[in-house]
């Protein structure tokens, strides 16, 4: 086993050795650019994707305090009684002010790990980890999304493309998978 | 052409933004070859990665307003490189798996040929690599070729770390077995 340990550090450090990429990238890049049009500067809709990953003290009304104990019941609900499918996404009420937090949940026993993908996050997998529960196989991820009409699914094991079993589907989709649909604030 | 080495990437992105898209060239520059290589690893082949590295610029450059921290560049495009890979990966999967038997008559050579040279043991690494389900290839090359931290790696892929350790252990496990198969023959 040490010989074959030795054998896959040589391997290893041969595998590190640069790779010559032909310069023609570089223009073809550049001409691809030259035809687009500039890039957004961040949106409020960006910065309100980061509210999860820079918390900040907020206040809250007791309206909204209650809209999200809902919503935290209906993630209960999911992991008590499995036989029950879980919830479309959930919105509190804030979503008639502002980004709301919408609650995203699948049930993916075998997965080892999921992504949340859509256009509010420009489809990157790495984007949006949802956070697994191995033993009960469910997965979940809360995202703050301002009214508005989404397409999203959910990336299984980094490979496997599952729409929302409990949301509206459309075949919209620049890949010809099909997606989710969820609507905040009736628009 | 501007000498654009020596600016920091949260400038040239902020450049960019500003309405100077030349600049972008400058972070293309800086990150090809690094990502080219992954590519070039993960994908199999010259052309198919270059398509890759591509794509992966061009989505950069549309979705640059939402790099969230500008001075970390370098990770956030290597996130999309890791997804465009994926997507290729999988829409070539037919044309993979027949490349698999010609990675396989490739080990024997190898194995035949030379069995402790240098160009023996990389055409044996790159047949393993190339037998490795893609998620535990491409844990494998983030973790022993890029050396990224596990940290580093669910950032990239979306995956927690927990799963990524068990991805490492497994492909390290395969590629032992994989190797170990050439020399023992």
């Amino acid at each position: 086993m040490r010989e074959h340990d030795d054998l896959l550090e040589r391997g290893i450090a041969l595998l590190r050795e640069p790779v010559v990429i032909d310069g023609g990238v570089n223009t073809r890049v550049m001409d691809a650019v030259a035809r687009l049009p500039l890039p957004a500067r961040p949106s409020r809709l960006h910065q309100a994707g980061t509210w999860l990953i820079h918390p900040r003290p907020i206040r809250v009304r007791p309206v909204v305090v209650l809209a999200a104990a809902a919503a935290l019941a209906v993630a209960a609900v999911g992991l008590r009684d499995r036989a029950e499918p879980p919830a479309a996404p959930t919105v509190t009420a804030a979503a008639r002010a502002g980004p709301a937090p919408v609650r995203f949940i699948l049930v993916a026993p075998t997965a080892t790990a999921v992504s949340l993908v859509g256009d509010f996050n420009d489809w990157i997998a790495a984007a949006t980890p949802m956070e697994g529960d191995v033993a009960e196989g469910l997965w979940v991820v809360t995202v703050p999304l301002p009214p508005g009409r989404y397409r999203y699914a959910f990336l299984v094991d980094g490979a496997t493309w599952v729409p929302d079993p409990n949301a509206p589907r459309t075949i919209d989709d620049d890949f010809g998978r099909p997606n989710s649909v969820l609507t905040i604030g009736g628009s | 052409m501007v000498d654009m080495s020596g600016v920091g990437d949260a400038e040239l992105v902020r450049r960019v933004l500003s309405g100077d898209p030349a600049a972008f060239a400058g972070l293309v520059t800086r990150y090809r070859d690094r990502l080219g290589r992954y590519a070039v690893r993960m994908l199999g082949n010259q052309a198919d990665a270059e398509d890759a590295l591509q794509e992966t610029f061009v989505r950069a450059y549309r979705s640059l307003g939402r790099c969230t921290d500008a001075d970390r560049f370098g990770a956030w495009v290597f996130g999309i490189l890791v997804n465009r890979c994926r997507t290729l990966g999988a829409q070539r999967a037919r044309r993979e798996r027949l490349q698999v038997a010609d990675d396989a008559a490739l080990l024997r050579a190898a194995s035949h040929d030379d069995p402790v040279g240098r160009q023996a043991l990389r055409a044996a690494i790159t047949a393993a690599l190339g037998q490795l389900a893609p998620l535990l290839r491409e844990a494998f090359l983030l973790r022993f070729v890029e050396e990224l931290s596990y940290e580093e790696m669910a950032d990239v892929t979306g995956a927690s770390v927990s799963a990524l350790k068990m991805r490492v252990l497994r492909a390290r496990t395969e590629m032992q077995r994989l190797l170990g198969d050439v020399t023992d023959a």
